[in-house]
């Protein structure tokens, strides 16, 4: 799947995660992740986003993450809107991802 | 019962003023008395200079008790007037609402590229929330966050085989409209250089659109087979869109503006387009262009020259401006142009000649 535009979800209040999602010009999949916790929790955050990433078989990607604490269901929770506003498929989500 | 009821309540007076945060919209048209509000906020905080006013395009504010505590605006992509009163930052909490709220807006419009240009000491504070430092004064920082950063900006234009081995020059100008004066600076610069960029600045506040400029610039410079027309993006001239509200003197708001133009070029444009000669126009009309180009002689070298190219008069021995050619626009007097301008931005002018004179009005000449 491709982007067709870049997307935002979630905010940068404490517990969230604000994911904006772009197209990476065919250079693959991209994690941009601002944290305070990047050093514990850094590899687990880009974990689950990439997870969601390619339940909707998307390649090509540039992830800008500002992460203020949030839990992995939050953040699966935030990549899935996106990607869906990125996607345009807001009005029809794919079930089997969620 | 009684003592969970009473708890309950506790709780309540207790965090009253928590409870009622609310955040909304500000409206600054006068119909309501947010300006008033806004602007006495702001002064208590120690901003006095509200003249950015009019560039925004959607302003918030965080009410405690109906009191005002915090605001934060957006001038389309340039983030504006975030201001907290310190009794209410709570560790970021207040700052984190504000721009939560402010890149959300954004996104509605089609906007994910934002930018910010403020103190050095909240730096940090825009970094936790994902935004980059493009470069720094003693002043300020100019601070980007979205999807594509300036170097990815850069990575776009347009360029040549074997450029780093190349006599690279480049021009700013913003062309509104392109005249003959413009012409000559680039064909002098084209002369002396094997490649040369002319950027055209990015912004619809002028008499004629960007598009229109980077046209009539294209035309007018087709036959010079060494030139690039770039459109400048949010990078070039930014002392136009970044504002300088938090500085106190008004003669270090220019300079501070200018420099942060003048490190942009110098660290990106001129270090990855391997630019080493920047032209420009000698200004005997202009003071803030003036000082602008005095600044720009103070912070390019050693890595970029300056050259200043005395300007071109016209048969009459007057300099040709762009502002004499808006002018003849605004006083009907379509055949003044037609020796101040290229033939393609005449022809231009010619069959949108009743356009531009319906913009004009209400324009001050001066400035677009």
């Amino acid at each position: 799947m491709n982007i067709k535009k870049t997307a935002i979800a979630g905010t940068l209040e404490s517990s969230d995660i604000q994911i904006m999602l772009s197209e990476n010009g065919g250079k693959g999949i991209d994690i941009i992740l601002e944290s305070s916790v990047k050093k514990q929790f850094g590899d687990q955050i880009e974990k689950v986003i990439g997870n969601v990433l390619d339940k909707f078989g998307i390649t090509d990607a540039r992830v800008n993450a500002v992460d203020k604490g949030a839990l992995d269901c939050v953040i699966k929770a935030r990549t899935i809107t996106a990607v869906q506003r990125a996607l345009e498929i807001v009005d029809k989500p794919n079930w089997e991802v969620l | 019962m009684l003592i969970c009821i009473l708890a309950i309540l506790f709780v309540f007076v207790w965090r009253w003023d928590r409870l009622y945060i609310k955040i909304r919209k500000l409206l600054l048209d006068g119909k309501t008395n947010d300006f008033d509000v806004w602007g006495s906020f702001l002064t208590q905080q120690g901003i006095f200079d509200i003249s950015e006013m009019n560039t925004l395009t959607y302003c918030i504010g965080i009410f405690s008790n109906d009191e005002l505590i915090a605001t934060g605006a957006l001038a389309t992509n340039v983030l504006k007037y975030i201001v907290i009163d310190p009794q209410f930052r709570c560790e970021g909490k207040t700052f984190n609402r504000i721009l939560s709220d402010l890149i959300n807006k954004a996104a509605t419009m089609n906007i994910f590229h934002l930018l910010v240009s403020t103190k050095l000491i909240y730096q940090k504070s825009f970094e936790y929330v994902g935004f980059k430092k493009i470069v720094s004064t003693n002043q300020g920082l100019l601070l980007e966050k979205g999807p594509q950063t300036i170097d990815d900006f850069i990575s776009h234009i347009k360029k040549v085989e074997n450029q780093t081995l190349k006599k690279v020059a480049a021009i700013v100008m913003n062309a509104n409209p392109f005249t003959k004066g413009h012409r000559y600076l680039v064909e002098k610069a084209a002369m002396k250089n094997d490649l040369v960029y002319v950027f055209i600045v990015n912004q619809n506040v002028s008499l004629f659109t960007t598009a229109e400029r980077i046209k009539m610039a294209q035309n007018g410079l087709s036959d010079l087979t060494n030139v690039i027309v770039v459109n400048g993006g949010d990078y070039i001239i930014s002392y136009a869109t970044f504002p300088a509200y938090f500085i106190q003197q008004d003669e270090l708001k220019v300079t501070y503006q200018s420099s942060i133009d003048a490190l942009i070029f110098k660290k990106y444009f001129a270090h990855k387009l391997n630019i080493c000669n920047r032209y420009v126009g000698s200004e005997p009309y202009s003071t803030t262009t003036n000082s602008y180009n005095q600044v720009l002689k103070a912070e390019l070298p050693p890595e970029v020259r300056v050259t200043e190219i005395l300007r071109i008069s016209t048969n009459a021995g007057k300099i040709i401006t762009a502002t004499d050619v808006r002018k003849a626009i605004s006083e009907n007097k379509l055949y003044d142009i037609y020796q101040l301008v290229p033939e393609a931005t005449f022809e231009f002018i010619k069959s949108n000649f009743k356009i531009l004179q319906k913009r004009l009005k209400g324009m001050k000449i001066n400035e677009y």
